[in-house]
């Protein structure tokens, strides 16, 4: 019965909390609003990658290879063919499953654990980053330039600057996203794949397949990335190999549900919340410092370094992260 | 353990507050009169090192012709400055775009690297503000129709064909004609578009490229195997494309493997024509040649606008930096044509802009073709010699011959 | 942090690693020995680039593997305490005139203390907790550390010239003087003392790890950490010294560098995906592991770029990482399987 009134509970909250973001494009724009587009995309993408490094305890280092796909199946798809970017999406999304699975069988095949796992989706992430480098077929290191295009909105995904369309669509996407962990953690195979991540040798005993559904949480999380990926593409109009595959993409894609809460349903959505405003309050703070602060306007790196320690102390301080340490303290179930 | 998790909470509201003041703070309320230009630049990260120096130029150039009476077309109107770091990423530098229009900005300045100009030109284009790029190399960028985009310095195209075209002349003046070379580059756009173009002139010209070896910029911290095949190719010259810290591990190795080659010529070298080159590759950067982007050495008012700006920020202004300026001038002249400061009526001025510039050796005014490319925009040639960067070619701009054939390690002059 | 599960024995890897080789052999073996007979400096040149490379990478991952074998953390800041090693002794080579290797009796212990520090006031409070918690605090370090120097010194590249290149090295008997002609290919001199230096401390470490009863406290506390305690070792004091040997090590592999490579806060950045591969390759927390190890990728890289001209040299050292792992991620002179 309690089961059951939380999975009601999280629908409920996820109801409220995109009703609750609708409006937001009425009060913010331009920069906030991208802002905003922004922090709500590194959220898309943190809930990816905690279905995959905290339901099912696989912690990944190499989404970026995930979310390349997605970018670069789109930016194939929109340039080379001319075809609608929602193709690109679930073509990416198909393809970064396909690929999650092929490394996901090949590490869980050879026993690949915990740091060893990690460092094995890092080495994947690196060598696609290094094979699209060279290869001609995908431009190489040149990347893509997404055209702007005539038609349909809609269909070709491309807003006027500063629409809140661009909103709208990251808000569903992320909604849709939600939606589906919720839903896959509170069916059957989400209690396997959480008995996985407890002990996966008692699992084993009592007749659940690690295998099968590790590699659906991977398959689920990769496909959730690269529609991630996809969207960026048609934001920002460029991709390339750095951009699609690089470590720091894999790192920014992990931040939000370790400084949020791994392992929680709103942990990434909320430390995605906090990075972002950890990061630009620190730039704005270096920007336009108060008054007893003025000696340090302007100077290279403080607002990084700022950042920096900001991390540091949110580890120390919130180790379960920020919603994390807030579910533990006001003892939810 | 309580009061630490409410400080922490209390520290992220706090950043919330100043974030939430810092948004709504920077939409100035009193700056009806001045004119906002917007500085996006690398201030942080790896590549802060010119992006700092060109967003002080681009406050020199404002403070400079506020000095000077501001517009005059707009009764004296002041310019101002909005300045954002783009980190080195294309995210940030579009949000950082996007709050500078925000904050009313009617022209950006910047990036200094093509993957944040790619952001920055598509928010520009769809907000349709005019954004003039001081340093970005690719060619990409203005090859996508946008209209508000515009480029002062040379394109990765123009780099490598005049590249190859300096070489054959230089050569062929010195008496030593060069038909063959060897060519290592950096392996990302940057180095293998300036390759291409290279390549495609030198073989119109007759000059064989025998080898291309390719190395990662941001991984290598030796280039001995490189300088060895290219040693092993027999060569006339050595053409190498990079970054600073490369060239500087280019010049190292090449003074161990000594390759029996004519010269070291750089193509949109960022190493070899820095003033910084001489003393940090010691001899072992003598007599490299670099066909580059430069600001003009011959140039008086280049000369003194250098000496200003070290003697206000402490560092030298790079060529980069030059560009920075030029780019708020080519702004203030356009704002005077246009006789007001919507942006769509800027953009039209600028497009119009043909502007002469003692900054710069080119041999033509500041014209910017229908993709926004200006249409003058030329490398010319420098060489290290005892210990200085000297500009040697074409002859109209240099300062003191060239030394060719010679390498540091060879027999020469 | 366990790998279980291997299929691959010892031996069945070497009947594999033979199979294939003796397949390369048929299928391209005349054409590649006249390749090497025509591209011998070539390849003589990489052999020798690809080991002084590795000796680097050894000097930067061994201090990593001891972090990573005592303590178990991915240590993201490592890089940047190889950058702030490289300032400190920039800073005594520039203002005061020191020698660089002189510089070595400043940064080392320098590092050693700071490390101490870190271990104790901030990373002992995250060892309990889950992995990523320890690497999201490296990682914060991390940008800490390289913003504090970008601030300090700002971006642009110091470089320190080598005290030798003129005067050569006295040896008493001789005068060594670079760079040196190994069979036709040419070994640069920092680069060769940089080498000696990654033997020397490798050496130092595994004496002091297998040979006295601190270093078999450490190992203790490395592999059975309640056990330890047990016996009386002081566990937490132990974590203290591995980490600051840790950073110390990189401190000398930093200073040991600073006379051949350009100084900037990101310069640690560049090894620290190399020393975390080299880390598995040559087994966690084993230091001569980590010296063949690091030799090894050199090694991989440079031939590898030598044989195939046209792919990113890196690939190579990522498909041994990636055949490491699957094949025997214990590394190669990890424990029991």
């Amino acid at each position: 019965m309690g089961a059951l009134r939380r999975f009601d509970r999280d629908l409920l909250v996820l109801a409220a909390g995109v009703l609750v973001l609708i409006p937001v494009p009425l009060f913010l724009s331009g920069f906030l609003l991208e802002v905003a587009i922004q922090t709500l995309l590194f959220g898309l993408l943190g809930v990816a990658w905690n279905l995959m490094g905290g339901f099912a305890g696989q912690f990944s280092f190499g989404h970026a290879a995930f979310f390349g796909i997605g970018a670069y199946a789109t930016a194939v798809a929109v340039t080379d063919y001319g075809l609608s970017p929602w193709v690109g999406m679930l073509l990416g999304a198909a393809l970064a499953a396909a690929f999650g699975v092929l490394v996901g069988f090949l590490s869980f095949r050879y026993g690949l654990k915990g740091v060893f796992f990690a460092l094995a989706t890092f080495a994947f992430a690196e060598m696609l980053r290094l094979i699209s480098r060279s290869l001609e077929a995908v431009n190489a290191a040149r990347g893509y330039n997404i055209p702007i295009r005539s038609g349909n909105p809609w269909l070709t995904l491309q807003f006027p600057q500063g629409s809140p369309n661009y909103y709208y669509v990251i808000l569903a996407l992320l909604a849709l996203s939600l939606l589906a962990v919720i839903l896959l953690m509170r069916s059957r195979a989400g209690t396997f794949i959480l008995s996985i991540r407890e002990n996966e040798d008692a699992a084993a005993a009592l007749g659940v397949n690690p295998m099968r559904y590790k590699l659906l949480a991977v398959a689920l999380s990769a496909a959730l990335t690269a529609v991630g990926g996809a969207f960026y593409v048609q934001y920002f109009f460029f991709i390339d190999p750095e951009l699609a595959f690089g470590a720091s993409v894999s790192i920014q894609i992990l931040l939000p549900a370790i400084v949020g809460g791994i392992g929680t349903t709103w942990g990434p959505v909320v430390g995605s919340l906090i990075i972002t405003v950890l990061g630009q309050g620190s730039t704005a703070l270096v920007r336009t410092p108060p008054p007893f602060l003025e000696a340090l306007q302007g100077t290279s790196g403080l607002d990084v370094a700022i950042y920096g320690a900001l991390i540091v102390l949110v580890v120390l301080f919130l180790p379960r992260g920020v919603f994390g340490t807030l579910r533990e303290r006001l003892g939810a179930a | 353990m309580r009061t630490r998790v409410q400080a922490t909470l209390l520290m992220v509201a706090a950043a919330l507050v100043v974030v939430a003041c810092g948004g709504g703070g920077g939409a100035s309320q009193g700056g009806s009169e001045t004119i906002k230009i917007g500085s996006l630049h690398p201030l942080t990260g790896p590549l802060a090192v010119d992006g700092k120096r060109m967003d002080q130029a681009v406050k020199m150039a404002v403070e400079d012709i506020n000095k000077a009476g501001g517009i005059e077309a707009l009764d004296g109107a002041k310019l101002e400055v909005i300045s954002g770091d783009t980190r080195g990423e294309p995210e940030t530098a579009s949000s950082e775009a996007q709050r500078m229009i925000d904050e009313g900005a009617v022209a950006l300045v910047g990036p200094y690297t093509s993957a944040t100009a790619a952001t920055i030109a598509r928010t520009a284009e769809r907000s349709q503000v005019p954004f003039i790029i001081d340093v970005a190399t690719a060619d990409s960028i203005l090859a996508q129709g946008y209209r508000y985009t515009f480029r002062i310095q040379p394109g990765s195209q123009t780099m490598g064909e005049y590249g190859a075209r300096y070489l054959k002349e230089i050569s062929e003046a010195q008496g030593s004609p060069v038909e063959s070379v060897a060519y290592i580059h950096e392996s990302s756009e940057f180095g293998t578009s300036v390759f291409e173009a290279f390549q495609k002139e030198a073989q119109r010209l007759g000059i064989e490229v025998v080898r291309e070896i390719t190395y990662d910029a941001l991984n290598v911290s030796d280039l001995t195997s490189e300088l060895t095949q290219a040693k092993a190719a027999d060569a006339d010259v050595i053409v190498a494309t990079g970054y600073y810290r490369d060239g500087l591990l280019l010049a190292q190795a090449a003074a161990n493997v000594k390759p029996d080659v004519k010269a070291v010529y750089g193509v949109a070298n960022g190493a070899f024509d820095l003033d910084t080159f001489p003393e940090d590759a010691g001899d072992n950067g003598n007599y490299y040649l670099s066909s580059n982007y430069h600001y003009d050495a011959t140039s008086d008012r280049a000369r003194k606008l250098r000496q200003r700006f070290e003697e206000r920020t402490g560092e030298s202004m790079r060529t980069a930096a030059v560009f920075s300026y030029q780019a708020v001038e080519v702004i203030a002249d356009a704002l005077e044509r246009a006789g007001s400061s919507e942006p769509q009526e800027l953009r039209d001025a600028i497009a119009e802009t043909s502007l002469q510039t003692e900054l710069f050796p080119f041999d033509g005014p500041i014209e910017f073709d229908d993709r926004g490319q200006n249409v003058n925009a030329q490398p010319i040639v420098m060489q290290v010699q005892d210990g200085e960067v000297v500009q040697v070619y074409p002859e109209k701009y240099a300062q003191e011959e060239p030394i060719f054939p010679a390498t540091p390690w060879s027999e020469g002059r | 942090m366990a790998f279980k599960g291997r299929k691959v024995s010892g031996r069945s890897l070497a009947l594999l690693g033979l199979g294939i080789a003796a397949l390369l052999v048929l299928v391209w073996g005349g054409d590649a020995l006249s390749w090497a007979r025509d591209n011998r400096v070539v390849l003589v040149q990489a052999l020798v680039t690809g080991l002084l490379l590795g000796g680097v990478y050894s000097l930067v991952s061994m201090g990593l593997t001891l972090i990573f074998g005592v303590l178990d953390i991915l240590n993201f800041a490592h890089g940047a305490f190889m950058a702030l090693a490289m300032y400190a002794s920039f800073v005594l080579v520039a203002n005061a005139g020191f020698d660089p290797y002189l510089s070595l009796l400043v940064s080392v212990p320098l590092l050693f203390v700071l490390g101490v520090l870190v271990q104790r006031v901030l990373l002992a409070r995250v060892m309990d907790q889950p992995h990523e918690n320890q690497l999201l605090l490296t990682f914060g370090l991390a940008l800490l550390i390289e913003n504090a120097l970008l601030m300090v010194f700002t971006a642009t590249p110091r470089t320190v010239d080598f005290p030798y290149a003129q005067t050569g090295i006295p040896l008493g008997f001789a005068t060594v003087r670079g760079p040196l002609d190994v069979f036709g290919a040419v070994a640069d001199l920092p680069r060769v003392i940089a080498f000696l230096g990654s033997l020397v401390i490798a050496g130092g470490l595994f004496y002091l790890l297998r040979r006295t009863s601190l270093g078999t406290a450490i190992r203790a506390v490395a592999e059975n950490p309640d056990g330890a305690a047990m016996v009386g070792i002081d566990v937490r004091r132990m974590h203290m010294i591995a980490f600051g040997l840790g950073t110390a090590c990189v401190a000398a592999a930093g200073t040991l560098v600073l006379p051949f490579l350009s100084l900037q806060p990101t310069t640690g950045e560049q090894f620290n995906v190399i020393a975390f591969v080299v880390v598995v390759l040559g087994g966690l927390g084993n230091v001569v592991g980590a010296l063949v190890g690091g030799i090894l990728i050199g090694l991989v890289q440079e031939l590898g770029g030598a044989f195939v001209p046209g792919v990113d040299k890196l690939f190579f050292v990522f498909v041994v990482f990636v055949l490491t792992l699957l094949l025997r991620p214990q590394g190669l002179f990890g424990g029991k399987p």
